[in-house]
């Protein structure tokens, strides 16, 4: 068996639960609420909203971003520590969405962030953001 | 038209016969001024000293056709309960308007600002129009009616090779 690094090592020990910052436009934070609320209940597995990107692991980047609030999410990026992932949720973060042809909205979130993962659906259902969450953990350990 | 409508009528026949602009009542609470730019600011004080303090908002409306813009002032007044709403047409060229931000401040300061940055009209005499939503905008103002925004669109988003916006390009 392969010798594993030790920061691989301490990667695995430190990843048990993952802490989120939310970053949402418009319509966006109603395609987390169900998974904050309790029926799915996200708090359960250890993730929970953090009030600093300081503090954060991974950022949830929801609803059509405009020109002027991508710059604002690039700040937080910036400001988060390593390692960090950022998931887009939603199709209007993704693409525009039906924002396509809007004169002020990005289209292209890749052109802007770099993004770990998409979460496609309008809004993504629950069981897909907890799929994609459970990848993180994938994610961290398969890092070297 | 139902109710009393002696609040409205006094109020109109004083800035009619004070300012000679036309007007009329729309219905109940509701009085509107055509006048033009000249008058405006003295109109507008007028209101103020009648008790008109709270201003709702300001628009413009782009007629294209006739190559004017129309500003529209909507001022509410907590004692008479009677909305009053000023109209002035000013030219789409090189569009210019008197800044009421002398006379509700902060209030109207903030209308005018997004009134210049949609429709590019100089409001002369409010000292903050700095844009407020649009970033490093280039373009014609967003919403006058001869921006294309498709074409605006087109040229700003679409022109990089990207196999997944082929489809919008088409």
């Amino acid at each position: 068996m392969k010798k594993e690094s030790s920061k691989k090592k301490s990667m695995k020990k430190i990843i048990k639960a993952i802490w989120i910052f939310n970053w949402f436009n418009s319509c966006g934070f109603c395609e987390l609420v169900p998974v904050v609320g309790s029926r799915w209940d996200m708090e359960r597995f250890g993730m929970i909203v953090v009030g600093s990107p300081r503090h954060a692991d991974v950022l949830f980047i929801s609803g059509y971003q405009t020109l002027k609030s991508i710059k604002v999410a690039q700040r937080i990026y910036e400001q988060m520590p390593d390692p960090k992932v950022v998931l887009a949720l939603g199709s209007c973060t993704m693409t525009g969405g039906m924002y396509w042809d809007s004169y002020n909205t990005i289209k292209r979130l890749d052109d802007y962030l770099p993004v770990t993962m998409y979460i496609p659906g309008c809004p993504p259902r629950p069981e897909a953001v907890f799929e994609a969450c459970s990848k993180i953990f994938q994610h961290v350990k398969e890092m070297e | 038209m139902k109710g009393n409508l002696k609040n409205e009528e006094q109020l109109l026949k004083e800035i009619v016969s004070n300012y000679n602009v036309e007007g009329k009542i729309q219905r109940e609470k509701r009085v509107w001024i055509n006048t033009d730019k000249e008058n405006l600011i003295s109109i507008c004080k007028f209101a103020k000293e009648k008790g008109f303090e709270h201003l709702s908002s300001i628009s413009v409306t782009d007629w294209i056709k006739e190559g004017e813009y129309e500003i529209t002032y909507h001022l509410w007044s907590y004692e008479k309960k009677v909305l009053l709403t000023i109209k002035i047409r000013i030219s789409r060229k090189n569009p210019s308007a008197p800044s009421v931000s002398s006379i509700w401040d902060r209030n109207a300061q903030i209308h005018e600002r997004e009134m210049h940055e949609m429709f590019g009209v100089e409001f002369k005499g409010n000292d903050d129009l700095a844009p407020l939503f649009l970033d490093d905008w280039q373009g014609l103002p967003p919403f006058r009616k001869d921006f294309d925004w498709r074409e605006y669109v087109k040229k700003e988003f679409y022109n990089k090779d990207n196999e997944r916006e082929v489809v919008y390009r088409e």
